[in-house]
């Protein structure tokens, strides 16, 4: 009798801190890059902006954890786009989101050089002081990222899992201690009354609020790592999506009705401004946070010191998640030949997916150089190009959604978005979510006001979809494979060996015994 | 209001504890999953093994090794209420009484005694140790445990390991056999294998010849 062959397996050993810690590293760091940035667009109603974008974002992360516990697998958006919709609708939300990804990097490691950039003694690294300098220690983060995954060398669960704790407790603190000491209500009322913007300021606003809830596909990615996914995984992404949402809120309502304990520098035209309206600027766009929490009294002293560190600190983590979800994304749809093959091959040495890493690190370095181009405007470009893949790859996930519900009936859903209504559908009952049809409207909306406010989001987002679909293009007649139809799969199969591997056996009886009762077996065969 | 100099605001002080409260609340409810059928045969599973050990009498003699069940023991005691007990059995020849002192055996007991203590130090328990001198190494630990009341109780090997009919050592089945709490037995290294093999080969035997021959 011959030994039985060892399969090799992601290893389900992450708990629900690890799985939420792996969401708000990512998720976690956008408020620090987001609110410098709505502030600078939205004025008076940036909170106004936050709340809007903060609805549609529930409605993204309720769809998110509906498919991540259903097909607990590593591809995230991409993979469900791709099994509701099919191959081509699936490259473009892949796509879309390896925009993200490289966008990620790029703004992230910005923004890691700005919160740095706050402390006195690196004063030096300011974007608007020293471009040049600014530009090479970015490109040097790049590099040394690249390197680091090219390497093999990845931040581990457990030291995420203890940034996400320190930051969640310093951000409690600033504020907990924001508003117990520096709060005014009618300073609120009055900075809303007398800083509200226009309607294309407003629709620009809430178009860059979406960056601040961009990263839940790390918990899906982490899905196919996390222990009893169908149970955690709604769970983890629940509370992400609700802790993020009150950071949100509670920092641009501090911000807006808060007394500063430094006064508030003159702008640019030598004309007294409000501290909120300070936050905007250019100079303080890339380290809002930093520059909120230092102006608290008494706790900014001490928050001076160690915010712009874990800011710095986040960002960087982030910026990181960029690379490795790039790659892990580029090397999932190489599988599924949306990408060429060569996406899926590994360094000899290190084991790592090389070209992916250096593929996507290299255009996040082209993207750096069209950002410097932009002079002051540059961190706002990055934001622009954050913006539209995350509301392009969104809108996709919402189509794909309740495209599963009326073509994967029968596959349980651990966790339902609430509020369906019910459809026949080829002979099935089928529930349509009426949150994810609103989602889909707020989402496309924001896809909308991306397209309308930003001048080079309009341009460069649709060119990089264009770009990609003229590659898939090419790849797939290449390799005889149809363009605009999909590749034929065992969907049925896959997802009772997806279930299996998840140890979600009670799920799998289920979709088992439902197969079953209507005569088809897990193979597919009636 | 002012503390410290400072205008702290009741809205304010309402936000700054609100923001916390939600916040802790929303981590906590995500920190207590509800549990699987695993998580609560795993619970009972290991409330079950508490119950199990909560006196425990590891078993030494001339012809017993529990050395390396002694390790386990101790690791398996370790953060829990556990009372721990190290017994080495000698047994007295008929020729001999019962009292009679036996120094070369004694001694040979108190450095297997004394290791057992070491093994227990390094996994930071404690451990009770006993001398016994008793006819038979069965009848001593039966009675033993009935006067510790003890709720498992755990041998190695047989120190000889060769084949007499009884494979784990006939004292160690009579323990096993006669005991009224559960036994916990660890066959080692060559033995193990020795066992393994035996029954590999009642197997063969078993499918070469199905049908047994009755005499």
């Amino acid at each position: 009798m011959s030994a039985p062959q060892k399969q090799e397996q992601l290893r389900r050993s992450v708990t629900p801190w690890g799985s939420y810690s792996w969401g708000y590293a990512d998720v976690g760091a956008d408020i620090f890059v987001a609110l410098g940035l709505v502030f600078g667009a939205a004025a008076g109603a940036t909170n106004v902006a936050f709340l809007f974008a903060g609805l549609v974002y529930v409605c993204v992360g309720l769809a998110y954890t509906e498919l991540a516990a259903a097909y607990p697998v590593a591809g995230g958006g991409q993979y469900f786009v791709m099994r509701g919709l099919g191959d081509l609708p699936g490259f473009l939300a892949g796509w879309a989101v390896l925009l993200d990804f490289t966008i990620d990097i790029t703004l992230f490691a910005w923004g890691t050089v700005g919160y740095l950039s706050h402390l006195p003694w690196l004063n030096g690294l300011d974007a608007s002081g020293h471009p040049i300098l600014h530009f090479w220690v970015i490109f040097a983060l790049i590099a040394g990222l690249a390197l680091l995954n090219v390497r093999g060398v990845r931040e581990s669960s457990a030291f995420n899992g203890i940034v996400s704790a320190f930051d969640v407790v310093s951000e409690l603190s600033i504020l907990f201690f924001g508003f117990l000491f520096a709060f005014k209500p009618e300073l609120l009322v009055h900075s809303m009354q007398f800083g509200w913007p226009t309607s294309f300021a407003l629709m620009n606003g809430i178009s860059l609020a979406i960056i601040s809830f961009v990263g839940l596909e790390s918990i899906s990615h982490a899905a196919e790592e996390t222990h009893r996914p169908a149970s955690i995984v709604p769970r983890t992404s629940v509370a992400l999506i609700l802790t993020i949402l009150i950071f949100a809120l509670a920092y641009s309502n501090l911000a807006l009705g808060m007394l500063p304990s430094h006064p508030v520098p003159l702008d640019a035209s030598g004309h007294a401004q409000m501290f909120w309206h300070f936050l905007g600027t250019v100079g303080n766009q890339d380290k809002a946070v930093a520059v909120l929490a230092s102006n608290i009294p008494l706790f900014g002293s001490i928050a001076a010191l160690y915010v712009p560190v874990l800011g710095a600190v986040l960002l960087l983590i982030s910026s990181n998640s960029g690379v490795f979800g790039s790659s892990r994304i580029a090397y999932s749809m190489s599988q599924f030949q949306l990408l060429p093959s060569l996406f899926e091959r590994v360094h000899k040495k290190y084991k790592t997916p090389m070209v992916s890493i250096l593929t996507f690190c290299g255009l996040a370095v082209i993207e750096l150089v069209f950002a410097a181009f932009q002079g002051d405007k540059g961190y706002e470009f990055l934001g622009d190009l954050y913006a539209f893949g995350a509301a392009a790859s969104y809108t996709l996930v919402f189509v794909a959604l309740i495209a599963l519900r009326l073509r994967d009936p029968l596959t349980p859903r651990a966790f339902k978005i609430p509020g369906n209504f019910k459809v026949k559908y080829r002979g099935e009952v089928c529930e349509i979510p009426l949150l994810g049809i609103v989602g889909f409207a707020g989402i496309f909306t924001i896809l909308i006001f991306v397209l309308l406010t930003h001048q080079i989001g309009r341009i460069a987002g649709p060119s990089w979809l264009i770009l990609g679909f003229l590659i898939y293009i090419v790849y797939r007649r290449k390799k005889g494979l149809p363009v605009f139809g999909s590749v034929r799969r065992d969907w049925t199969a896959d997802q009772v060996k997806i279930l299996r591997d998840a140890g979600e056996l009670e799920l799998m009886d289920e979709l088992v015994q439902k197969l079953k009762v209507r005569g088809r077996t897990p193979g597919g065969a009636p | 209001m002012i503390v410290g100099g400072l205008e702290i605001d009741p809205a304010g002080a309402a936000c700054a504890f609100a923001t916390v409260a939600a916040t802790v609340s929303v981590l906590y409810w995500m920190l207590h999953p509800p549990q699987s059928k695993a998580d609560i045969a795993a619970k009972a599973a290991e409330s079950q093994l508490r119950r199990t050990m909560a006196t425990t009498i590891v078993v030494f003699s001339s012809e017993i090794r529990s050395e390396h069940m002694m390790v386990l023991a101790a690791r398996l005691a370790r953060g829990s209420k556990t009372e721990l007990m190290a017994v080495y059995v000698i047994e007295v020849p008929f020729t001999l009484p019962t009292q009679a002192p036996m120094e070369d055996e004694d001694r040979v007991a108190l450095d297997t005694l004394a290791a057992a203590q070491q093994i227990a130090k390094n996994h930071g328990v404690d451990v009770r140790t006993e001398i016994l001198h008793h006819r038979f190494t069965t009848q001593a630990v039966l009675e033993l445990a009935k006067r510790e009341t003890a709720d498992l109780i755990v041998i190695g090997s047989f120190r000889e390991g060769g084949y007499s009919g009884a494979p784990l050592g006939r004292t160690i089945e009579a323990i096993a056999a006669s005991a009224k709490c559960d036994v916990l037995i660890g066959v080692e290294g060559k033995h193990g294998t020795l066992l393994g093999e035996e029954f590999a080969q009642a197997g063969d035997d078993a499918n070469a010849n199905p049908t047994p021959n009755v005499t």
